[in-house]
């Protein structure tokens, strides 16, 4: 499996000026984004997609991977200074950052949010790159009909696991299902869904698609607020803010980061394996491990602002970057939409991740693990010396913040091919999302749906054809599909208990917060 | 008993309005002819789409039937037709800003967005938008410039020189 010509070229494609040069711009742009509460890292990557297509594919994976890390440690220093996190995922370091906060220790607890999110990821970065090529290997053995369930083993974990209510995850699956038939039927290559538009014959783009419904969706929900809320000021105490933005604040001690081992070690033992099943996500993860810390060690209190709160929740939600990217890799199925998303670049890089990857673009895979370890510096870096600044850019008007990503999401959509319909399109996706958000509707099982129906579609018309269009014999003719479709049941009863447990730690810690 | 109002934002509500528009639609699909045209494996033309629209009922059939069937998601209880209209105001004001910008030219027409749309939003002093307006544009052009993505010229397409 290992291929060292692969390994040389990837070093050739990695070590060069340019790669280092988007990674550290994907960083910095990805703690911003995180930093800023209502943007995601789904939303920055969206925004940046359009970008890529003038790259070769190691600086866009550099970009794209530098802002997944980064903006997922940047929902830590908001969720510190304020309180409100700038992602989802860093809501549990809410609890013990925020009392840090407000006891002067802004400043440390950043950095344990820094130190415990580098830490923790890049380990899990090691778990990826030993697990991922193993099972590439294994799923080269799959057939269609095997790879048809296992696209069904990830519709029925992402629609049931994303969100709160079932029905709609599984709708929003379902959407996006529908939307991936627009366009050319793959074996007859005829236009089929597109309603008379002749644009529409060449199937709908990934850009404007990812750009209206993570970019413009949350743009116009924002800004439907703005205008509901025109007039009431918003004051931040930034006088809790000092022992953050006072250069004289006491920052981490190497001794109190290592007192974190324990909730760090947890942290990365069941942030790896919730990023690992697709539909989780990292909110889970990180509420999970923050659960399991305080329940280890209820000696260390924590819950009342204390450091390893912030590692443990942190080093959750971090440890699920790099596998997350592990079902794309070895089965070319996107884990989460940040995954997606990735995904996504690489197929406009003309490597469509499959489990044929390692064997076609070993040098591309190569350049990505180096790229996911090597970001983590970044990461380190970037935020440990602009950690104080990035506090800031949570006190930046949203006035001025919705005008300019609305303005960067139309051109970024028309850049990407030069097609006035791109915006069209990018825009009543927007409107799309914006239904699905205030009817809390997850967006995840549809993006992903979305990618791989056309592998779902293929491999089921080719199991139909072996079989000479005998149903039975083409779903459960091998012993491995009949494992697929149990190992379905049994991921989907173990993922929904672990979603379950996570969403009690979540309510538990919301009635101890409000009790207090 | 919640009133019809009410009703319609509760998941049932959204559930049902979904089954009926849905249904509306696979009747729309039936009646195409294009959808019964058979390709070379078979299958026909309409197999998937029909599929997927099919699996959508069920599932919004589900949403009226389950035990979340009673609650409203935050979004739905402070929705108004005001802020519905709000969005697709947003959405016509971008797409004429956009149809502008490729005759016009990125450079003039996007100050100019940029200074109503901030203005709107919130922050009142016509100066401090027209500065942001203007910092912005002229960042996000160098930006876009630097990284080789050409953005329209316009009528400014003599003097600039990218």
């Amino acid at each position: 499996m290992f291929q060292a010509e692969a390994l040389r070229e990837a070093f050739q494609l990695f070590f060069t000026p340019e790669v280092f040069y988007w990674m550290a711009i994907g960083v910095t742009v990805g703690v911003g984004v995180g930093a800023i509460p209502g943007l995601s890292a789904a939303t920055g990557i969206a925004l940046m997609l359009p970008v890529t297509f003038t790259m070769s594919v190691a600086p866009a994976l550099g970009l794209l991977i530098g802002l997944y890390k980064g903006a997922v440690y940047g929902g830590s220093i908001s969720a510190i200074s304020f309180a409100t996190p700038g992602t989802s995922e860093a809501a549990a370091t809410v609890y013990d950052g925020y009392k840090l906060m407000k006891k002067g220790q802004g400043r440390k607890a950043v950095e344990m949010a820094l130190s415990a999110s580098v830490s923790a990821d890049t380990a899990s970065d090691l778990v990826t790159i030993l697990v991922a090529p193993p099972l590439a290997m294994a799923a080269l053995a799959f057939g269609p009909a095997e790879r048809f369930w296992l696209v069904v083993l990830a519709f029925t974990l992402i629609g049931s696991l994303s969100g709160k209510h079932l029905a709609k995850g599984l709708i929003s699956a379902s959407l996006g299902i529908f939307l991936a038939t627009i366009g050319p039927d793959p074996v007859s290559a005829v236009p089929r869904m597109t309603f008379g538009v002749w644009w529409l014959s060449g199937g709908i783009p990934f850009i404007p698609l990812m750009i209206g419904l993570f970019a413009i969706s949350t743009m116009l929900e924002e800004s439907i607020k703005l205008l509901r809320e025109r007039g009431i000021v918003q004051r931040v105490k930034v006088s809790i803010m000092k022992g953050l933005l006072m250069k004289s604040g006491a920052g981490l001690t190497f001794r109190e980061y290592l007192r974190c081992w324990k909730e760090m070690l947890i942290g990365l033992s069941i942030g790896s394996f919730v990023g690992f099943l697709p539909g989780l996500g990292s909110t889970v993860g990180a509420f999970l491990s923050y659960g399991v810390a305080k329940q280890a060690s209820p000696e260390k209190k924590i819950g009342e602002g204390v450091l390893e709160g912030v590692a443990a929740a942190e080093s959750g939600n971090n440890a699920t970057v790099g596998p997350t990217l592990i079902p794309l890799l070895a089965f070319g199925i996107p884990g989460s939409i940040s995954a997606a998303l990735i995904g996504g670049a690489l197929m406009l890089q003309g490597a469509t991740p499959s489990p044929r990857m390692f064997k076609l673009y070993p040098e591309i895979v190569y350049a990505l693990f180096m790229i996911l370890i090597v970001a983590n510096g970044f990461n380190f870096g970037i935020g440990r010396i602009f950690g104080r600044l990035y506090a800031r850019l949570g006190l930046l008007p949203k006035s001025l913040l919705v005008p300019l990503i609305f303005m960067m999401a139309t051109i970024g959509s028309f850049a990407f091919r030069g097609n006035p319909y791109d915006v069209v399109l990018a825009l009543v996706f927007g409107l799309l999302g914006y239904g699905m958000r205030i009817a809390e509707i997850p967006t995840a099982p549809l993006v992903i749906s979305f990618l791989v129906t056309p592998m779902m579609e293929a491999n089921l018309r080719r199991a139909l054809i072996i079989s000479h269009r005998e149903w039975i014999q083409a779903l459960f003719g091998s012993p491995l599909s009949i494992g697929l479709v149990v190992a379905t049941a049994v991921l989907t009863f173990i993922s929904l208990k672990l979603k379950g447990a996570g969403m009690a730690a979540e309510s538990r810690e919301e009635t101890e917060k409000n009790s207090h | 008993m919640k009133r019809p109002g009410e009703w319609l934002r509760c998941n049932q509500g959204v559930g049902f309005m979904l089954t009926l528009a849905l249904i509306a639609f696979l009747v729309h699909l039936e009646l195409s002819s294009w959808v019964h045209r058979k390709v070379r494996d078979g299958f026909t033309l309409g197999f998937f789409p029909v599929l997927a629209v099919v699996l959508l009922i069920i599932f919004s059939v589900i949403m009226i039937l389950d035990t979340h069937r009673k609650e409203t998601s935050g979004g739905l209880k402070t929705f108004t037709f005001k802020s519905f209209l709000g969005g697709v105001l947003i959405i016509i004001a971008t797409w004429f800003y956009f149809t502008v910008m490729r005759k016009v030219g990125f450079l003039i027409i996007t100050p100019v967005y940029l200074l109503f749309f901030i203005y709107t939003l919130g922050l009142k002093s016509w100066r401090k938008c027209a500065v942001s307006a203007i910092v912005m544009t002229v960042i996000v052009y160098a930006a876009f410039t630097a990284i080789g993505i050409k953005l329209p010229p316009g009528i400014l397409w003599v003097i600039l020189p990218f």
